[in-house]
């Protein structure tokens, strides 16, 4: 089953007039204003240093906007608390370029770390955590450790720690940056059948062929700011360029 | 809440054994410093004892009383002292008793055997409450027309206030250094942290990214401060008790005048001291070490 998320319900992510400038005064992102509903499939794309990863900060709040207003939710994040931070991260699962896993913890470790944190009974977590690796396609990988694992598996990992706590969220940044093709295929597969089951992805990436194949919904951005928003975009903005070459 | 105690003590536990080269010199440290807070307290509570001693001596003063004084006199200045609030006792002497006193004391015997007839003096022994009274009474005594004006008391008005002086700068002398041991304690407790911090940061940025609260980043580390704590002030202890009754033993032997005494009821004061001030110190260096790091 496929959710179609409706883009005309009240937005579970929104980005109102969104400004981040840091103190070095190097303005990342400028005047953002974005809609994500509940259960939408979203790339940011852009070349380097364009703000994908300033917006994937803001959406987890490492860091707060100068001027505008972020809701998640409901909930504005910039004016959260910091007592608050920590339930708020427990609805998102968060998956990383560099996986992030604990060099010293094994694959069941590292995915019931998730659980561990919020104070699951350890019953509770074992279900849970077998499940999630069911889901990855990790079974019986449980006892190893993330240095005998391919790329392709630590993030599988990474991936089933993000889900083990069944979040309303996945935000990624850069998830298949370090895996060749065929194993980012792999992984995308992972992400769109989680968001099948409900869950919004919002994903920065600069996986070209992943975005033109998949044509989910594609934001870029470019010096700051938003370029494009379409629906059911491509990588590069095939009309633009015809213009241009014309 | 258990569990996440469980958690903790567990990470706590482990985080000391991995970094154990950091731990250990963080513990011998802190032993070094507790010993030296255990010292401070030893010293201080012996000389306490010593000048209850004093004060118990010089609270007590002597009123000569002139040979051609009525015995009425001297009972009437006697329940004079009686009545007063800064007065806890007044015995007299008389000249009779006075001599045997005298000669009782060993230091006395050749000179007492020279002694014809009696030249001592009558006596009224009074107690003061508070050692900064023993002057007024001495005045009072002064006033007296009893008292021998040759020699009035045996109030040693000098001698009692630089006590009382050095007694107070002892104490201040005491609290400063226990101050200053207290900070170095905390300090390296603190960087033992923050080396343990540094091993584990990757750790630390997981379990805010999944949504660990602050207190559960924080725990294992605040466990592990007071756990560096605990083995350092027990070992302190440990030294501390061994080396304790030889110590007092051969300061007896090689400066007799001093009054010094082995007292075993001041070691379970000194192990809830040490103890506690071990807990707190490591609590409170590993909170500050880790505050800065775990902020979400």
């Amino acid at each position: 089953m496929v959710l179609t998320p409706d883009f005309e319900s009240r937005p579970v992510i929104s980005f109102q007039r969104v400004f981040k400038t840091y103190p070095t005064g190097t303005e990342a992102l400028r005047d953002i204003n974005l809609e994500v509903p509940e259960g939408d499939f979203l790339f940011l794309v852009g070349p380097s240093g364009a703000g994908k990863s300033t917006l994937v900060r803001l959406l987890i709040r490492e860091e707060k906007p100068s001027k505008g207003k972020i809701f998640v939710d409901g909930v504005e994040l910039g004016r959260m608390k910091r007592r608050k931070l920590p339930y708020y991260r427990r609805k998102v699962g968060l998956v990383f370029q560099d996986f992030k896993l604990l060099p010293n913890l094994t694959v069941y470790e590292n995915v019931a770390f998730a659980l561990r944190v919020l104070g699951e009974a350890d019953s509770h977590i074992r279900a849970r955590v077998a499940e999630a690796l069911d889901t990855v396609s990790l079974t019986g990988k449980d006892h190893t450790y993330p240095s005998n694992l391919s790329g392709g598996e630590q993030q599988r990992v990474a991936i089933a720690r993000a889900l083990v706590h069944a979040p309303r969220f996945i935000i990624a940044d850069e998830p298949t940056g370090n895996l060749d093709p065929a194993t980012a295929w792999e992984i995308m597969q992972l992400f769109l059948r989680i968001n099948a089951r409900g869950a919004t992805v919002v994903m920065a990436t600069h996986n070209r062929e992943i975005v033109d194949l998949l044509r989910r919904r594609v934001i870029a951005i470019d010096a700051g700011q938003i370029a494009r928003d379409d629906r059911s975009g491509r990588y590069h903005d095939d009309v633009a360029k015809s213009q241009v070459r014309a | 809440m258990l569990r996440n105690l469980k958690f903790a003590l567990n990470s706590a536990w482990q985080s000391f054994w991995r970094n154990l080269a950091v731990s250990l010199a963080a513990v011998l440290s802190i032993t070094l410093i507790l010993v030296l807070a255990g010292v401070n307290l030893l010293v201080g509570h012996a000389f306490s004892q010593v000048l209850d001693g004093f004060r118990t001596k010089v609270s007590e003063i002597s009123i000569n009383v002139s040979d051609d004084t009525p015995l009425q006199t001297v009972s009437d200045f006697q329940q004079q002292l009686t009545a007063d609030a800064r007065v806890t006792s007044v015995r007299f002497i008389t000249k009779e008793e006075a001599l045997a006193q005298f000669k009782a004391d060993p230091q006395n015997v050749v000179f007492a055997q020279q002694i014809e007839g009696n030249p001592l003096d009558a006596k009224l022994e009074v107690h003061v409450k508070n050692l900064g009274d023993v002057a007024a009474i001495d005045t009072l005594a002064r006033r007296w027309p009893g008292v021998d004006p040759a020699d009035p008391t045996n109030y040693q008005g000098d001698f009692v206030n630089r006590m009382l002086e050095l007694s107070s700068w002892l104490s201040l002398a005491g609290v400063a250094l226990l101050l200053i041991l207290m900070i170095v304690s905390v300090v390296i407790v603190m960087n033992t942290i923050r080396t343990a911090v540094y091993h584990r940061r990757k750790e630390i940025e997981v379990m805010k990214l999944v949504g660990a609260t602050e207190w559960f980043v924080r725990g294992p580390f605040v466990i592990e401060g007071i756990m560096t704590g605990l083995i350092a002030a027990s070992i302190a202890l440990a030294l501390l008790v061994i080396a304790y009754p030889p110590a007092v033993d051969r300061f007896k032997s090689d400066i007799g005048f001093i009054p010094l005494s082995y007292d075993p009821r001041f070691i379970s004061i000194l192990a809830q001291d040490l103890l506690l001030a071990g807990a707190l110190l490591g609590a409170l260096g590993s909170y500050i070490g880790v505050r800065r790091y775990v902020r979400i």
